[in-house]
């Protein structure tokens, strides 16, 4: 599989679960484990406990709103229908399955380019080099602020603002730790600008580099795969159309 | 014949500017080395291996022998390296790139002695590039010499009434058993590692680079969670990492890193609300620091941290330790960028403070500076500190 691959089977799929209803959402799901199967193997395991450490807390969220204080799905309150808390839980779990679906299928699409760095995906993928350079400085960012977010916490423990396990003192004083996280990325962000980029000339190194692709465009296996979603994602749409729940 | 030049003077006598100057002056882009890793690293790679195949020169054709190599995992972030090992990665990354021209900011000062003097023989021995260097501890034989003489004295220091302004202090015995280690499960940085601190003394932890001092040092704060460790104060269990630290004050290596706010009231007041609720802000009250932070070179509390020159917030760093909230005193490479005549003054400074009562830990690849503080040395290697 090669990275444009996966990233158009990804939007594909994404799109597909933002539409699917029930039965489209179990044939997502069983398209989902075959591609995880096949592609990452054994892996796949990893890329899906990520995903559920991710949804669980948004899960937990919105089954105390909706239906812990809301009591009803959205449909009942625009039928202005009295509603069940059942409707709630039904509505909650489609959405939250939609979710993990589009979180799992990025993980498992990630977890297949493990091998590369970061960089090599990008110098990996058939796109213009304008694209290929946002992808950089996106990364370069998140790195950035990742950092801040490291620095800062060490900071504000060493001068006792804040502890490093959950304390009432951290909820009085998280502003300062979001306050100095930014104060942190963006001094890091314009050191690098003002004294080491202009002199090196750092971006243009970029180009070369992001220019140099002997990427294939879509392998055959990308084509078989991006084909069985589009297939569901139409089937989909017919289901939709037709009342299919 | 590339050329080789050293830029010397006292603090604030524009080093850096004409460190930027001289590069500029180079017909070609020059490969740039500040001190810390905003400088001397890209920025633009998530693991070593990008960062040296964004610098790595794609027609080979330099003929340029290779600095040193990578002893570590090429996907670890570059970031998450010590200071001394980012350098060494820059000089790594230069070697196998095509610029023609390598400015360094006082970089060298964080390297080990080892690794120091490799560096410096690699920036001699080279004649397919030019050189220009400050460093504050570099004389290299041979070289073009500048020195800079007309120092700023907006940020002078009152280095005597900083020492007459030191109160006394009893500060408690530190014992460390049984500290295990590691940022990552297969690789331990300490491993059972045990050390006592004894106040009254100072004590350098001296080691390679990446052995593991800074390290040390966030593990005493409570910045870091050991696997396992016990640590007690005067023989009471302290565990800085759940109850938070109120004991070590620690200035960093990067000053930049330890601020907790833009301006250094703003710093102030947010240090001394966290002593407020131990009933401990005292020792921070505007009328202690303010002479301090005054003898330190910064007279207002409105000041800007980040304006400030490098080496004046390196210096500005050292109130919070100073100041005395703290009984136990860390620095963290407090001499890089500092000219000799103020590492003679912090070393007086340093000396002072232990005899007052209070405990001091320092890291320091600066010989002749450890040299100027009676201190004991703690080797920090093969995940051992004794």
């Amino acid at each position: 599989m090669t990275p444009n691959g996966a990233i158009a089977l990804v939007i594909v799929v994404v799109l597909a679960a933002m539409m699917a209803r029930i039965s489209g959402l179990v044939a997502l799901y069983l398209f989902t484990a075959l591609f995880a199967v096949i592609e990452v193997g054994p892996h796949a395991a990893v890329a899906l406990r990520r995903a559920v450490i991710l949804m669980l807390p948004l899960a937990a969220f919105m089954i105390l709103v909706w239906v812990g204080v809301v009591g009803r799905a959205p449909a009942d309150i625009a039928a202005s229908q009295p509603g069940s808390r059942m409707n709630a839980l039904i509505y909650v779990s489609i959405v939250c399955a939609r979710l993990f679906l589009i979180v799992a299928i990025v993980q498992i699409a990630a977890m297949r380019f493990a091998t590369l760095t970061p960089l090599q995906f990008i110098q990996a993928l058939r796109a213009p080099v304008a694209l290929k350079r946002l992808g950089v400085l996106t990364l370069s960012l998140v790195e950035t602020l990742l950092q801040a977010v490291d620095r800062a916490h060490t900071a504000l423990i060493a001068s006792g603002v804040i502890t490093r396990r959950i304390s009432a003192r951290n909820l009085f004083h998280g502003w300062v730790l979001v306050q100095t996280v930014w104060l942190t990325a963006i001094t890091s962000v314009t050191g690098r600008m003002r004294d080491k980029w202009p002199m090196e000339h750092t971006l243009q190194l970029l180009d070369p580099l992001l220019a140099e692709t002997h990427a294939a465009p879509l392998a055959t296996p990308d084509k078989l795969w991006i084909f069985s979603a589009a297939v569901i994602a139409v089937g989909i749409v017919w289901g939709d159309f037709h009342g299919v729940p | 014949m590339g050329s080789r030049e050293l830029i010397a003077g006292p603090n604030f006598s524009g080093r850096s500017r004409t460190v930027h100057l001289r590069a500029q002056s180079f017909a070609a882009p020059t490969y740039f080395i500040g001190p810390y890793a905003e400088a001397a690293l890209s920025g633009l790679s998530s693991t070593i291996a990008d960062e040296i195949e964004l610098y790595r020169a794609k027609d080979h054709t330099t003929g340029r022998s290779r600095f040193g190599t990578i002893p570590t995992d090429p996907r670890r972030k570059p970031q998450t390296l010590s200071g001394g090992e980012q350098v060494l990665l820059a000089l790594h990354c230069f070697s196998l790139s095509g610029y023609r021209a390598l400015a360094i900011d006082t970089a060298l000062e964080q390297l080990d002695a080892s690794n120091r003097r490799e560096a410096l023989h690699y920036l001699d021995a080279s004649d397919s590039f030019n050189v220009v260097l400050t460093d504050n501890r570099a004389c290299p034989p041979g070289w073009n010499c500048t020195h800079l003489t007309a120092a700023d004295t907006k940020f002078a220091c009152n280095w005597e009434g900083l020492r007459a302004n030191v109160r006394q202090c009893r500060a408690p015995v530190v014992a460390i058993s049984e500290l295990s280690f590691g940022y990552r499960p297969e690789h331990d940085v300490f491993s059972n590692a045990a050390v006592t601190l004894e106040p009254g003394q100072a004590h350098r932890l001296f080691g390679p680079n990446g052995s593991g001092k800074t390290t040390f040092l966030k593990i005493l704060v409570g910045a870091l969670l050991p696997r396992f460790a016990q640590i007690t104060l005067d023989g009471a269990p302290y565990e800085p990492w759940r109850s938070g630290n109120r004991a070590l004050a620690l200035a960093t290596q990067n000053p930049d890193q330890q601020w907790c706010g833009a301006t250094l009231g703003e710093d102030l007041s947010r240090r001394r609300a966290a002593l407020a609720s131990r009933g401990e802000a005292d020792a921070l009250a505007d009328d202690r620091v303010m002479p301090l932070a005054r003898d330190l070179g910064v007279p207002s509390l409105d000041q800007h941290l980040y304006e400030l020159p490098l080496a004046a917030r390196k210096r500005i760093s050292w109130l919070w330790p100073f100041a005395g909230a703290y009984p136990w005193i860390m620095l963290d490479e407090p001499t890089i960028g500092q000219d000799d005549d103020t590492c003679r003054e912090l070393a007086r400074t340093l000396e002072a403070l232990c005899s007052a009562g209070y405990g001091a830990v320092f890291v320091t690849h600066d010989d002749a500076f450890a040299s100027a503080v009676p201190h004991r040395v703690l080797h920090v290697e093969n995940k051992q500190i004794g």
